[in-house]
C-alpha cells in the first residue's frame, strides 16, 4: 500500500464528535482552513451521540463559576488540575450560548430561562438539557461546520497515525495518515497543527455503554508520537449497563432512577435480594457495592444484577411516564419493557478521565499537537461530575481550535519529516497482503483482550491481575502484529479491525502500567491491595513512549 | 416452534464496487436463542465472515441513523428492528444512499464536497 493522495490544510481535526466539531468552528472562525476527519459518518458515530444531553453551566442566579469550580475540584479527588477546572467553570456559560448560536436547543423553563436540574455533587442547580441529547448537539455543530466556508468534513477516513516534522531537531505534529474507507486510498494529510478529538477507549472493556468506535486511537497515536499521557488508570464506571439480553448489550438504564424520590427501585442478586442500601448511595459507592456482589457469586445468569422498578411505590403510571424517553423506547423496541421487566445490568466503563496531558490552551507536550475532551486528561481527576463531559467538549473544544489556529498561523509551511512518513506508511502497508498466512481470528483475540481488561482493570484491581493483563495484552499484540488482511480496495473493514486491535492492545498495556503504579485507591481507581487513599499519591501518573517500552512516572497536580 | 429455535438466517446483500455486477445475496446462519436487532445480527455476520462490511457504531437510542438499512424490502432503523430465532431476514443497503460495500452506504454530503478537501 502506498500513499495515493495528498491533502493540505492549516488545522486538521481528528474526530467529529462534540469536541472536534467545536474545535473546528473555533479554528475556522479565527481564519484557519480546517479539515475534520472521522472514521465513521459524522453525526452517526462517536460517544457524544450516546450522551443523555446533561450539560453543566453556572447560570442559576445563586450560582457562580467559583462554586462550580469548587465542585469540580472536590469531585476530582485532588488530582484534577485546578487551572483546567478553573477554565472549565469560567468558560462554561459562554460556550453554552455559543452552542445555542450554532443551533443546539436547550430545554427552557416557562419563564424562558434555561431549565436547570441539580445532580449529585452539584451545590446549585446547574444542569442544562440539550434537546435531542448528544445527537442534537452534534447535528447542530455539524451543520454549523458545513455552513462554514473554511471547514471541510470528511466521513469514513480512518486515521492510522500522526505525522511529525523535525525542524531544527524539534519534533512537532505535522499531520496524519488517513485511510479513506470509501476509496481505499492512503491519504497523506499535511497540517500545520493537529487537534486530537478522538474520544475515549472504553470499548476495551467487555462491559461498556460506549459505541464500538471508542477504541482509543488518538491516545495511542499521541503517545507513539511522543506526547505524554496522564492518569490512564482513571476510568469511570457507570453502575447499570445492560449485559443481557444480548441485543441490548451496552445500552444503560439509569442508576439515578432507583433513588427514593425518583422511582425507588433497586438492583437484585440471584437470591432476589436488593443489593443497594437506601438512601441510595452515590454513583461510585453503588458501582463498588454492585461489583462486589457480582464478584461474591451473587450475580444473575449473565454476570449482572437485576435492575427493577416494576414494584415502584410511585405506581406503574408514574414509572411509564418517567421511562417514556428515546432511551427507554429503544429498550422497548427490543421486546423488553423496562417498566415491568427485570433487566440484567453490571458496572461498565463509561468515561475516561485520564488521557493526553494538556495545558489551558489544550496544548499537549508535543508541539503543534492539541487534544480536546475525552482523549485529553488532567482536567477531571479521579472522578467526574454528571454533565461535565459535554460542557468540557465545548469549553476545551473552543480552546483547542483557537490555540491550533494560532500555532498554525505562525508556521511558515508544511514540513512532514520523511522518516515519520515512511514509518507510518509502513505501519499500514505491512498489514495488507494478498497471500494470507494461517487465518488469525481477530474477533476472538479482541474478545479475549476485552475480557481480560474487564477482569483485571475493572472496578477493582490488584497487582497480580494488572500484571496478568499487561502480559495478556502484550501476547495478543505480538500475535496481532504478525496478522495481515487481504487488500480490499474500498471499505476494508478488516484492516480497520486489525489496526484498532493493535492500538487497543497498546492502550491496555498503558492502562495496566498506570494502574499498577498508583498504589492507592482514589475515586474510580480501586485497588484491592491498596484500599486506602494515600496523600503521597496526590499527583498524576504519567506514561511516555520510549524505544524499548513505555516509561511510567508521575507529575505534580497543577 | 420459534420458541425452540436457536438460530436465525441473515440473507445479506453482498456488493463490491471493484467487481462487476449488481451484487448478490448470501445466507448466514447466526446462532442465537435470543432475539437480536438487525444491527446486532449484522455485527455477528461480520464476525462469521470478516469480509462482510456493515456499520457497528450505535447511539443506543434509535435516533442517530447509523444503522439505516433495508430489511425485507423496507427502509428501517436496524437497531430498532428485531429478528426472532427461527426467522430469516433479507438485509440490503438503505435505498436512499449511495452504496459503498455490502450494506454500508455513504451518509455524507455530496461527493463534490469531498473534492474540496484540498487535493493537489
Ligand atoms: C452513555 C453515555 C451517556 C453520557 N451522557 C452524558 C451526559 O448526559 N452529560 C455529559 O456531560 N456527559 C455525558 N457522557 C460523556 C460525554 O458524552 C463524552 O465525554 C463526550 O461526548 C465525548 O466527546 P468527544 O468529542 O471527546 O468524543 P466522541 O464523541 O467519541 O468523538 C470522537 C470521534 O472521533 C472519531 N475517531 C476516533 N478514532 C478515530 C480515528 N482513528 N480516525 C478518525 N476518527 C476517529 C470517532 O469515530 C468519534 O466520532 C456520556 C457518555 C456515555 C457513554
Ligand atoms: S444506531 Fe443510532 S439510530 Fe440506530
Amino acid at each position: 500500500m502506498k500513499i495515493t493522495r495528498q491533502v493540505e490544510t492549516d488545522v486538521m481535526v481528528v474526530g467529529g464528535g462534540g469536541a472536534g466539531l467545536r474545535a473546528a468552528l473555533a479554528a475556522a472562525e479565527a481564519g484557519s482552513r480546517v479539515l475534520v476527519v472521522n472514521k465513521g459518518p459524522i453525526g452517526k458515530s462517536g460517544i457524544t451521540l450516546t450522551a443523555a444531553g446533561g450539560m453543566q453551566a453556572p447560570f442559576h442566579p445563586d450560582d457562580s463559576p467559583d462554586e462550580y469550580f469548587q465542585d469540580i475540584v472536590r469531585c476530582g479527588g485532588g488530582i484534577g488540575d485546578k487551572k483546567l477546572a478553573r477554565v472549565l467553570a469560567q468558560d462554561a456559560c459562554e460556550r453554552v450560548l455559543d452552542a445555542e448560536r450554532y443551533g443546539a436547543r436547550f430545554i427552557r423553563n416557562p419563564e424562558g430561562g434555561f431549565s436547570l436540574g441539580q445532580f449529585p455533587g452539584q451545590s446549585k442547580p446547574r444542569n442544562l438539557f440539550v434537546k435531542g441529547g448528544g445527537v442534537g448537539l452534534v447535528a447542530a455543530l455539524a451543520n454549523a461546520c458545513r455552513a462554514h466556508p473554511n471547514i471541510t468534513l470528511l466521513d469514513d477516513v480512518f486515521v492510522t497515525g500522526l505525522l511529525t516534522s523535525n525542524a531544527g531537531g524539534k519534533p512537532a505534529a505535522a499531520g496524519a495518515l488517513g485511510l479513506c474507507l470509501r476509496t481505499g486510498e492512503l491519504v497523506q494529510i499535511s497540517a500545520k497543527a493537529v487537534v486530537l478529538a478522538t474520544g475515549g477507549c472504553q470499548w476495551l472493556w467487555a462491559v461498556t455503554d460506549c459505541p464500538t468506535d471508542a477504541t482509543g486511537e488518538g491516545l495511542v497515536y499521541a503517545y507513539r508520537a511522543g506526547a505524554e499521557l496522564v492518569d490512564m488508570e482513571m476510568v469511570l464506571f457507570y453502575p447499570s449497563v445492560i449485559v443481557w439480553p444480548p441485543s441490548l448489550k451496552g445500552a444503560f438504564v439509569h442508576y439515578e432512577f432507583l433513588a427514593e424520590d425518583v422511582l425507588d427501585g433497586n438492583v437484585y442478586d440471584c437470591d432476589g435480594r436488593p443489593v443497594l442500601p437506601k438512601p441510595l448511595p452515590v454513583r461510585d459507592e453503588a458501582m463498588l457495592i454492585m461489583a462486589r456482589a457480582i464478584q461474591a457469586g451473587k450475580g444473575q445468569a449473565h454476570g449482572g444484577l437485576h435492575w427493577y422498578v416494576g414494584d415502584s411505590p410511585k405506581g406503574q403510571a408514574a414509572v411509564e411516564k418517567k421511562l417514556d424517553i428515546a432511551q427507554y423506547n429503544y429498550i422497548k423496541a427490543h421486546g423488553v419493557n423496562p417498566a415491568t421487566d427485570k433487566i440484567e445490568v453490571a458496572p461498565g466503563a463509561h468515561y475516561l478521565m485520564g488521557g493526553i496531558h494538556i495545558t489551558e490552551e489544550c496544548q499537549s507536550t508535543l508541539a503543534g499537537l492539541f487534544a480536546t475532551p475525552e482523549c485529553a486528561g488532567n482536567f477531571d481527576g479521579a472522578n467526574r461530575l454528571a454533565g461535565n463531559g459535554v460542557t468540557a467538549t465545548q469549553v476545551f473544544g473552543a480552546r483547542a481550535g483557537a490555540a491550533a489556529h494560532r500555532w498554525a498561523a505562525a508556521q511558515p509551511g508544511h514540513a512532514v519529516d520523511a522518516a515519520s512518513l515512511a514509518a507510518q506508511t509502513e505501519r499500514v502497508a505491512r498489514k495488507v497482503a494478498s497471500k494470507q498466512q494461517a487465518a488469525i481470528k481477530l474477533q476472538l483475540l479482541r474478545e479475549q483482550l476485552r475480557s481480560a481488561v474487564q477482569a483485571y482493570a475493572g472496578v477493582e484491581r490488584d497487582a497480580q491481575g494488572l500484571n496478568r493483563l499487561a502480559q495478556i495484552a502484550a501476547a495478543i499484540e505480538a500475535t496481532v502484529n504478525q496478522a495481515t488482511v487481504p487488500p480490499v480496495s474500498c471499505y476494508n473493514q478488516q484492516l480497520v479491525d486489525l489496526l484498532q486491535l493493535e492500538t487497543m492492545c497498546t492502550a491496555a498495556r498503558l492502562i495496566a502500567g498506570s494502574a499498577l503504579l498508583r498504589q492507592e485507591s482514589r475515586g474510580h481507581h480501586v485497588r484491592r491491595d491498596f484500599p486506602q487513599q494515600d496523600g503521597q499519591w496526590c499527583k498524576h501518573t504519567t506514561v511516555a513512549y520510549a524505544q524499548d517500552g513505555p516509561v511510567f512516572g508521575t507529575r505534580p497536580v497543577e | 416452534m420459534t420458541e425452540q429455535a436457536s438460530s436465525m438466517v441473515a440473507r445479506v446483500f453482498r456488493f463490491a464496487p471493484e467487481t462487476a455486477g449488481m451484487g448478490h445475496f448470501e445466507d448466514f446462519q447466526v446462532e442465537s436463542t435470543e432475539p437480536l436487532s438487525v444491527m446486532a445480527l449484522l455485527a455477528k455476520v461480520h464476525e462469521i465472515d470478516p469480509t462482510f462490511a456493515c456499520r457497528t457504531s450505535t447511539c443506543f437510542k434509535g435516533i442517530c441513523g447509523s444503522c439505516l438499512v433495508r430489511v425485507n424490502g423496507k427502509d428501517v432503523f436496524g437497531c430498532m428492528t428485531l429478528v426472532l430465532p427461527g426467522e430469516t431476514v433479507v438485509v440490503e443497503p438503505h435505498s436512499k444512499f449511495k452504496r459503498i460495500r455490502d450494506v454500508v452506504v455513504d451518509f455524507s454530503q455530496p461527493l463534490a464536497v469531498l473534492e474540496r478537501g484540498g487535493e493537489q
